[in-house]
């Protein structure tokens, strides 16, 4: 990595990646050149049992069954997977007011094309109130509450398990966006989660293009794309069981092998010690900028967060901090972050600035762009 | 020797099956079906044992087969 290039980026893709993920990547290259479940040869029986494997150690970190992990391409293509196929027959569905546009896009679409009826919960810093407004939203024919573990904008925790206790009581499928989440904090199907999407890229350390839905295997899922799956090949219909019916087409055996390698590092280094480390330095982002005036920093003393902060300075449109920023080495994503209806929520018209700092940053890191945000020319203006 | 061989869905659920089996002292190896591959992934599993103490673990595990068949040690000889 360019050493005068610090990224905060990390809600966006983590990077870099740790050493045993580049590993495992360059080894399915060297010796994965088979097409799993395809073929009775040695490369894809090889290739077979790796992915097989890889399958096992995502189920045991996400306390599922291994033929119910599906890979994905990213979260986006999980969550698309899981609200059109549970939503197929109609319906309503509530989704909550920080969803991201991988969640909220799907939903509206079916909405606007009069599929599914569709209601949006308030959040709020306390957790009994945002679950009360997801019960006073539920129908006697709600189908599906997709709601996001964490919001990629703020970083506010929302009260999944509560809300998957909910969806048990109400017999209602409780899909779960967990790509903020995933890594960070222990999310596990366990929870009563039906439906896990989660991103393979971001917290679980490995590449890009890489995704992942996760079952409970209580809510069938209609498969919204059709094709090879290497099972039941002289029929005409897509199988019904997990994980070929989600799983056409030929799977991204590096990327696969990647995302498990990411959850040995997370296993390894300790997901409460990856949450600390990320806390201490969110924590130290916020002290250092807490007594500027011209600073907007987006959080509740009321709510719990993962390690993403968002934050304006006063007078500079976002985009134009995130460029000083850079100009400085500084990684930050700043705009809308493809949550529109958490900006409107926020009433950020204009997006935020957002840092989100991984495993890899220092406290060294911290200070030098807090020290750059504090000395900008805006406040000798 | 006893065998049994099962036609199995997925190789996902050949694989489960090897290990659930492995785990309780059957040899278990995953083949290639040459002969047909109509309904399933075209992959058994050939284990060590009694048809039915196969098909009643299996079944306790929620693992889907289908043809169950016993095999003869000829049968394997020439697979």
């Amino acid at each position: 990595m360019n050493r005068n290039i610090i990224n905060f980026d990390n809600s966006a893709t983590t990077f870099p990646k740790p050493l045993e993920v580049r590993h495992a990547v360059s080894n399915a290259i060297r010796e994965y050149g088979g097409n799993a479940g395809r073929g009775g040869h040695q490369l894809s029986q090889k290739t077979s049992s790796a992915v097989f494997s890889a399958r096992e150690n995502i189920a045991d970190f996400f306390g599922a069954e291994p033929e119910n992990v599906v890979f994905t391409l990213n979260c986006t293509h999980a969550l698309n997977l899981a609200i059109q196929g549970i939503m197929s027959q109609g319906g309503h569905m509530i989704i909550s007011e920080l969803e991201h546009n991988s969640s909220a896009r799907p939903a509206f679409e079916l909405l606007r094309k009069n599929k599914i009826k569709l209601s949006v919960a308030r959040v709020f810093p306390d957790d009994e109130k945002t679950v009360n407004s997801f019960r006073e939203l539920i129908m006697p024919d709600t189908k599906a509450i997709v709601c996001t573990g964490a919001s990629n904008v703020t970083g506010q925790i929302l009260p999944f398990r509560q809300l998957a206790k909910l969806c048990n009581e109400k017999n209602i499928c409780f899909i779960v966006d967990s790509a903020q989440t995933s890594g960070i904090i222990d999310i596990k199907i366990s929870d009563g989660i039906n439906i896990l999407c989660t991103a393979g890229h971001k917290g679980l350390y490995g590449i890009s293009g890489t995704g992942l839905l996760i079952s409970d295997g209580k809510f069938p899922i209609y498969p919204i794309i059709q094709g090879g799956t290497g099972s039941a090949s002289s029929s005409l219909k897509q199988p019904v069981f997990l994980p070929d019916s989600l799983e056409s087409g030929t799977l991204n055996i590096p990327g696969i092998m990647s995302v498990s390698a990411g959850i040995d590092f997370i296993r390894k280094t300790g997901m409460q010690k990856i949450f600390s480390h990320e806390t201490h330095l969110c924590d130290i982002f916020i002290d250092s900028l807490k007594n500027i005036p011209q600073i907007i920093i987006y959080r509740s003393p009321d709510a719990h967060y993962v390690p993403i902060i968002s934050f304006n300075v006063k007078g500079i449109n976002s985009e134009e901090t995130a460029r000083i920023l850079s100009e400085n080495g500084f990684c930050l994503r700043a705009g809308f972050h493809c949550s529109a209806l958490a900006h409107n929520a926020l009433g950020t018209d204009t997006g935020t600035v957002r840092f989100s700092p991984s495993v890899f940053n220092s406290e060294r890191e911290v200070y030098a762009i807090a020290n750059l945000i504090k000395n900008l020319e805006i406040y000798k203006k | 020797m006893m065998l049994c061989s099962a036609d199995m869905p997925s190789y996902t659920f050949a694989m489960k099956a090897q290990k659930i089996l492995k785990a309780r002292g059957y040899l278990c190896e995953i083949k290639r079906n040459t002969s047909s591959a109509e309904s399933g992934c075209g992959y058994y599993i050939s284990v060590s044992g009694n048809c039915s103490e196969i098909k009643n673990i299996l079944e306790s595990y929620s693992v889907p087969f289908e043809k169950m068949r016993k095999e003869s040690d000829d049968e394997q000889k020439y697979n």
